[in-house]
């Protein structure tokens, strides 16, 4: 289309002849259909092509920076965390934990190689991805708390894409919670693209909740592809409300018995934000259970999209699926769309999913007024109480508390 | 305290009051009765400024005329209605509303608002005089709540408000006969020579328990007959439909 692009694999350092043999074809392939745009059936509600055309002059990966940035670290909240620069590596610390337990380093892009392709963005990112992380928690080491990971963005980032592959692996029996938080102010415009790989040995517990701290004008896109082993559990919770465009796709393979997944949203939009959820849900395995609450509000001229399938594998007796989208119109300007897929082989399971969109209860509106509660707080009451039903199932209480306190603000429009 | 002039209310282009006085003074108790469809609930929502209803005549409140004050301010004020079908409200805690509720008052009085400890200590007392088990006030907003309970937490609504006015709409409708005392007992507890109350019920039971000093029957959108507590008596033993 009209892009004016300036992608250079020149200056990936420290590549070998091969990878850059590697990246130059996956350049190519992306060249060939661009970024994504409606007449692709999966960004049939998200024209990507369209959106970058109107907010990016022009995109190029060349990206220099000194780490000046002012790393701030979240208070009042005990945490491991690792700080991040444009997908790099900038420190850790890990002073709740055994040390030798956890493994963090950088991304070694000759693994590369090894990514699975699904569209012409993680095309892009295996020709240009650069930083990024890998994390290996040991064998039943189970973390004491939470770990942090810090995404500040350098000066100078208009008009730029970031490509970083993470890759998160834990062994038998291990357990992480995983904060993935984007800080900092975000005032330019730039393009953060993501692959990240998750693998869940048999029993392992990954629970990684996705947080943006302040309103920002990045346009994100992650690819999330994980494999759970037998035992094993992954949920995920989304509370990305203040990016302009965000789009997650997570793909969980429930690859062995009794894993299990969630995946739960809760998302406030502003403005002219677009927020889109995709899921692809595949019981490979009998007696597994995937469970996904996905919501939405939808505010001035916002947009929100979700599409969401659970395959089912012949095999794969005894599945229970269940699928729940809603969504809370509060302007008419604003959208959403909600497509539910289900891809059933086997004839044994319990598969439900359901999708509603409505409006604000004036009446409860009405009724919160006359106890002298004003107009807009009484909506934002509302919207409270409609969004944090997704932090029900938290247990640990300083948590739940942090992500209440999170979910409010976004709320409140950061 | 509350002046009504010559109260006309449309809803739907359908006349429901047609000409309304009243004139209730501190530290009085004033009843509404009246057959289905007489215009008692309509009286409560045009008070609390609910959308939808056309109005003629005058309302003042303690000099200033209600139509230039919006809902929440009506409360901030000193207007209190205790609903005859509270909400359900899914997700909202009681207790975060409770405290919203009761700082957004207090801040529109130009008091000091609560930080949470000082508010759950005030709440659990008051709570507690109304027989509230403290887990309701952790639990959704009147969710899966039974009618005395629902009632019972606008009683407690009205003792935390404090208001110069209560308007309790068919507050004794689907109560028990203990929850109808300790309902009652909140009342009289709370009523004093500063506030008044005025009470929209079909039957005599709630005035066994809270006396009025009027008592007005209120027909066909206009009140034809106000007399004292013995009317509420004498109406209970000869229906509405003998008055004229």
């Amino acid at each position: 289309m009209k892009h004016s692009y300036d992608f250079n694999i020149e200056q990936i350092k420290n590549l070998s002849l091969e990878e850059k043999t590697f990246r130059q074809k996956n350049l190519d392939l992306f060249y060939k259909s661009g970024f994504p745009s409606k007449k692709v059936e999966d960004w049939k509600f998200t024209d990507l092509d369209v959106i970058l055309n109107k907010n990016f002059e022009s995109i190029s990966n060349e990206i220099n920076f000194k780490p000046d940035e002012k790393l701030e670290i979240i208070k009042n909240f005990k945490h491991n965390y690792i700080f991040l620069i444009n997908g790099k590596i900038i420190s850790t610390s890990f002073v709740y934990e055994e040390k030798n337990k956890i493994l963090i380093k950088d991304f070694d892009q000759k693994e590369a190689a090894n990514f699975y392709l699904a569209n012409t963005l993680t095309l892009l990112n295996s020709a240009l991805s650069s930083g990024g992380f890998s994390l290996e928690i040991s064998k039943n080491y189970k973390l004491n708390k939470p770990l942090v990971i810090y995404n500040y963005f350098s000066k100078g980032l208009k008009n730029k894409i970031l490509n970083n592959k993470n890759s998160i692996k834990l062994h038998k029996g291990a357990e992480l919670i995983l904060i993935d938080y984007n800080a900092g102010e975000l005032q330019n415009n730039f393009i953060k693209n993501t692959v990240d790989t998750v693998s869940l040995d048999e029993s392992a517990i990954l629970k990684s909740i996705l947080i943006q701290n302040s309103k920002s004008n990045g346009h994100f896109y992650k690819y999330i592809r994980s494999s759970l082993e037998s035992s094993s559990n992954y949920e995920n919770y989304i509370l990305s409300s203040g990016l302009k465009f965000n789009k997650i796709e997570i793909e969980v393979n429930l690859n062995k018995d009794n894993s299990s997944c969630g995946i739960y949203s809760a998302l406030n939009l502003l403005e002219d934000q677009h927020q889109e959820i995709k899921t692809r849900i595949n019981h490979n395995s009998p007696n597994c259970k995937s469970y996904q609450k996905i919501k939405n509000v939808l505010n001035d001229k916002s947009k929100g999209v979700y599409q969401g399938k659970i395959f089912v594998k012949k095999i794969a007796q005894k599945t229970d699926a269940y699928q729940l989208s809603k969504a809370l119109i509060v302007n008419d300007d604003a959208e959403f769309d909600a497509k539910p897929e289900l891809e059933i082989y086997a004839d044994d399971v319990k598969c439900s999913h359901g999708s509603t969109s409505g409006s604000i209860d004036s009446d409860a509106v009405h009724y919160l007024m006359t106890r002298g509660i004003p107009k807009k707080k009484a909506v934002k009451l509302l919207i409270n109480g409609f969004l944090n039903e997704i932090l029900e199932n938290i247990t640990i209480n300083e948590l739940k508390f942090f992500l209440e306190k999170i979910l409010e603000r976004q709320i409140n429009g950061h | 305290m509350l002046k009504i002039k010559n109260l006309k209310a449309t809803i739907n282009e359908k006349l429901i009051l047609k000409g309304l006085d009243l004139d209730v003074k501190p530290g009085e108790v004033h009843a509404i009765m009246g057959p289905n469809g007489s215009g008692k609930s309509t009286l409560a929502n045009v008070l609390s400024g609910k959308n939808g209803y056309e109005t003629e005549g005058e309302i003042y409140f303690n000099g200033t005329n209600l139509n230039d004050l919006k809902i929440e301010e009506r409360a901030q004020k000193g207007i209190f209605l205790a609903f005859q079908y509270p909400l359900e409200i899914p997700g909202v805690n009681t207790n975060n509303f409770l405290k919203t509720s009761l700082n957004s008052v207090r801040k529109a009085r130009g008091q000091k608002e609560l930080d949470t400890l000082t508010f759950l200590k005030l709440i659990k007392e008051k709570a507690k005089e109304l027989n509230i088990d403290e887990k309701f006030l952790s639990r959704q907003l009147n969710v899966g709540f039974s009618g005395g309970e629902k009632k019972k937490n606008e009683i407690l609504q009205m003792k935390l408000l404090e208001p110069k006015l209560s308007i309790l709409d068919e507050t004794d409708s689907g109560l028990d006969i203990d929850a109808l005392r300790i309902v009652a007992d909140g009342v009289n507890s709370y009523k004093n020579k500063e506030n008044a109350f005025l009470i929209i019920t079909h039957y005599q039971r709630l005035l066994d328990y809270i006396k009025p000093d009027f008592i007005h029957v209120l027909s066909a959108g206009k009140i034809i007959k106000t007399g004292n507590a013995d009317l509420g008596e004498q109406l209970e033993k000869t229906g509405y439909a003998n008055l004229s």
